[in-house]
């Protein structure tokens, strides 16, 4: 079972100016710029249920398996990579209809919150409070800074 | 190094905190912004070209004066990122959604 303290979920929307189908299908091609798979130094992809996927960019490796391929509704896969902490984490992208367009939802689920998260939580969150209050004209020194939060 | 890393290299500091909160209030000549520290010129100096290189500050000059100002943007644009696939596929969808609308403008102009 997975930590939920450990990991985290980044969620993404677009819309996107065609069918569901057409962008369903554009997802997995390597010819789509904005794919992860368009810009690459190597890329093995086998875009069917536990098809996988190789995909090397600026020396970084990801790796992948395809665990849900439902078009033009739904695609899912696992995602490892260096910045993944060697975890698998699960990308989930769904296309709805909308009118003549496509809503497009990214999630990217079970993500290890590394050191640059962390420090990003404790640092901006300390930083941005402290930066309203300035604002706002209430005394910046009533916040704390977090534990962690430490100058390098 | 990319902005992210430079904007938490620069915010990483105490002294760069305490700058950065003093120019919140309004712009400031580099004499103003040095007389709260208890610390050499030289070092003040140094911590302003770190802010600078992030883009987080600008100098400016009225008169005879440079003036020190606050640049906000690459605050907002880094707060938004907690994670390096925060930016991956921000960037990447960005290029996906205008493929698409490319592709349509195309289509619309043959009409």
């Amino acid at each position: 079972m997975k930590d939920s303290k450990k990991t985290m979920e980044l969620k993404f929307e677009r819309i996107i100016p065609a069918p569901p189908g057409k962008v369903f299908d554009g997802w997995l091609s390597p010819k789509t710029p904005g794919t992860p798979w368009h810009e690459k130094q190597k890329l093995l992809l086998s875009p069917k249920v536990d098809g996988f996927f190789y995909w090397l960019i600026n020396g970084t490796a990801h790796y992948g398996r395809f665990t849900q391929i439902e078009r033009p509704r739904r695609i899912q896969h696992t995602w490892m990579s260096r910045y993944t902490s060697g975890e698998e984490s699960t990308v989930t992208v769904t296309f709805k209809q909308k009118g003549a367009d496509t809503l497009m939802t990214l999630v990217h689920s079970g993500l290890p919150k590394n050191e640059l998260s962390k420090a990003h939580k404790a640092g901006w969150n300390y930083f941005l409070d402290k930066l309203a209050k300035t604002f706002s004209g209430e005394s910046a020194k009533s916040v704390k800074e977090p534990k962690g939060w430490r100058d390098r | 190094m990319d902005q992210l890393t430079d904007v938490l290299a620069a915010i990483s500091h105490p002294t760069r905190r305490a700058i950065i909160e003093q120019l919140s209030k309004g712009p400031a000549r580099f004499l103003d912004v040095a007389k709260p520290f208890d610390t050499a010129l030289n070092s003040v100096t140094k911590h302003l070209k770190l802010l600078e290189r992030a883009g987080l500050i600008e100098r400016r000059k009225q008169g005879r004066e440079v003036l020190i100002s606050l640049r906000g943007k690459p605050l907002r644009e880094v707060a938004g990122w907690v994670h390096e696939y925060d930016r991956f596929w921000n960037e990447n969808l960005d290029k996906f959604e205008k493929h698409f609308r490319d592709q349509k403008a195309k289509k619309e102009m043959k009409k």
